[in-house]
């Protein structure tokens, strides 16, 4: 009996918590979810008379059909290309000895990609691309995500590699495997975990980013789902069913890519820091 | 036969490739790497001592960005808002982040989806969580106004004055980035060796001793390392205050990121906002070195 009591008081802590975590979305939902009237009529848990008005505005007066379609778009583009480039570079760092030190520096660089405060980047990045002229280009977004990207799945990469005993694809490479058809064929089968914690790091970081898409784009053509969120503040005495609907829109695609990827979700939010 | 040797030939051909073949390899993801790094971190310094007049280059301005930066009030306003933000947010977020964790170690049920609901908040687009917040404070709409007055408490109107908004941005920031540090002490909680813990169960330790004296000394190194994180990536809070504050009312949320936003993307001045970001990222340099220093002698 004694035991039962601390057990109880574990319990409640953890529903607390699990509310102030969770009850936002919900409340979101629910105002997304509500006719004008409704929503200064009080907090209510649930819509009384739901409708979808507030989604169908989005999509036909602010231009979420564009901005998703950019996400979507440069999301995969660039974890694709990142997770070629970054993998390939980790292979070579994680099994060879290379001269002037870069398999220290590499990883020092990566870590440094990763540290830098993104406020930092922007002004250059928006003078550097301003002078090739890919400011508000989807390509030009790419570019820098791809380059930021790979300092992750270099970072992580090379630590999963690592773990790969060498005999493995050495043994390949005798059946007649080159370097190349080794590592796809053996070792990134066996590094499948790591690669899918890499590849959720990489796609939750580009589609939440909001400073870089800020900065280096002006209009729907390229702009992404997070800034065409913050495009509605300026309306928010008026707007505010839409607001919330636009916030449950930035947030849906990672909360459905969470739940099919759950089981090495974990492992991916925290940068490999969590195995 | 003949096709044996010519894999054979093959084989040997690959490992001939090998010299080079790394190098090769490294290379493209360097010059990704490089692209948004080296690259523009030496562009950032150019600026940081280029005139610059309504975003036009008019030629080096020498070293008078800087003094312009530090003679700043507005400069000084936000570093010290910044220093305060930080050390508020991460604070509150490696007490609660530790509790949570120490909380969910012991085995209870339902482990994975209470895992999964509380770590929710780190995995939303900051910018979302602004606008989600901005809604909650709102005074006309909101839920922080109609929960203060139930308890019978005057409504707050959370981002109308200095003090509240600047504990709500706060608030926002602990909501959403607790679940980083809960999840990574976890995962170090979990990894920790069991011996000298039972070692000490078995001498009668109680809790509190138990915690203190053994399990912080061995989670030292990864709180470090959580809290270093968490540090960093604080110091370059931009998203949530853009949306919730604008760094508003007055100054009094205006961080060091939107007051060089600002000052880069308002008003044109990319030298001043650089010469500040140099002068940003020297700091945060020397805080990384020190933190590196510290977790070497934690680690040993």
């Amino acid at each position: 009996m004694r035991a039962r009591l601390p057990r109880i008081g574990l319990y409640a802590t953890l529903i607390a918590v699990l509310v102030i975590a969770a009850f936002p979305f919900w409340w979101m939902l629910d105002e997304s979810l509500k006719q004008p009237v409704d929503i200064f009529s009080g907090v209510t848990l649930y819509p009384h008379h739901p409708t979808l008005t507030n989604y169908s505005q989005l999509f036909n007066s602010y231009h979420f059909g564009a901005y998703l379609e950019n996400s979507i778009l440069i999301v995969t583009m660039t974890v694709a290309i990142s997770l070629v480039l970054g993998t390939l570079a980790a292979y070579s760092l994680a099994r060879f000895n290379l001269r002037f030190g870069l398999n220290q520096s590499s990883l020092v660089v990566a870590l440094l990609v990763r540290m830098i405060p993104g406020i930092l980047l922007v002004i250059p990045l928006y003078l550097m691309l301003a002078k090739w002229g890919l400011l508000n280009t989807r390509i030009g977004l790419v570019i820098i995500y791809t380059g930021i990207n790979t300092s992750f799945v270099i970072w992580m990469m090379q630590s999963f590699l690592a773990e790969i005993p060498r005999d493995i694809e050495e043994a390949a490479m005798v059946d007649g495997d080159s370097r190349l058809s080794a590592l796809r064929r053996v070792v990134l089968p066996l590094a499948a975990p790591g690669l899918a914690a890499t590849a959720i790091f990489s796609v939750i970081a580009t589609y939440n980013d909001f400073l870089i898409a800020l900065s280096l784009t002006s209009t729907p053509a390229a702009q992404t789902v997070p800034v065409g969120v913050s495009t509605l503040i300026g309306k928010i005495q008026i707007q505010i069913g839409p607001m919330a609907a636009a916030g449950v829109i930035g947030a849906l695609p990672i909360v459905i890519f969470a739940l099919i990827v759950q089981r090495h979700f974990v492992r991916g939010l925290t940068l490999g820091a969590v195995k | 036969m003949a096709q044996a040797t010519v894999k054979r030939r093959r084989v040997r051909a690959a490992r001939a490739q090998l010299p080079g073949g790394p190098y090769l390899l490294l290379v493209p993801a360097l010059v990704a790497l490089a692209l948004v790094s080296l690259y523009p971190l030496y562009y950032g310094i150019r600026a940081s001592v280029t005139h610059y007049l309504y975003g036009r280059d008019f030629g080096s301005a020498g070293l008078e960005n800087y003094r312009r930066v530090y003679h700043d009030p507005y400069f000084h306003q936000a570093m010290w808002t910044t220093g305060k933000y930080v050390l508020v947010v991460v604070t509150c977020e490696t007490v609660l982040g530790l509790g949570l964790a120490l909380l969910v170690s012991r085995e209870i049920r339902f482990a994975s989806p209470i895992r999964v609901g509380l770590i929710l908040p780190m995995t939303i687009a900051p910018v979302v969580v602004g606008v989600m917040w901005r809604l909650m404070y709102d005074s006309g709409i909101g839920v922080t106004d109609p929960l203060f007055q139930a308890f019978g408490f005057k409504a707050p109107e959370v981002l109308a004055s200095n003090t509240s908004a600047f504990i709500g941005v706060c608030i926002v920031d602990i909501w959403e980035w607790t679940p980083l540090i809960f999840l990574i002490v976890l995962a170090g909680l979990q990894s920790l060796p069991q011996e000298p813990l039972e070692a000490a169960r078995v001498d009668g330790a109680g809790r509190v001793r138990l915690f203190f004296d053994h399990t912080l000394p061995l989670l030292a190194p990864v709180l470090l390392v959580a809290i270093v994180l968490r540090t960093i990536d604080a110091i370059g809070t931009f998203d949530q205050i853009y949306v919730l504050t604008g760094g508003g009312p007055g100054v009094s949320t205006q961080l060091i990121s939107i007051y060089a936003y600002n000052t880069a993307f308002l008003f044109s001045q990319y030298g001043l906002a650089a010469a500040m970001l140099i002068s940003l990222l020297a700091m945060v340099m020397l805080l990384m070195i020190a933190a590196v220093r510290l977790m070497k002698r934690v680690a040993v």
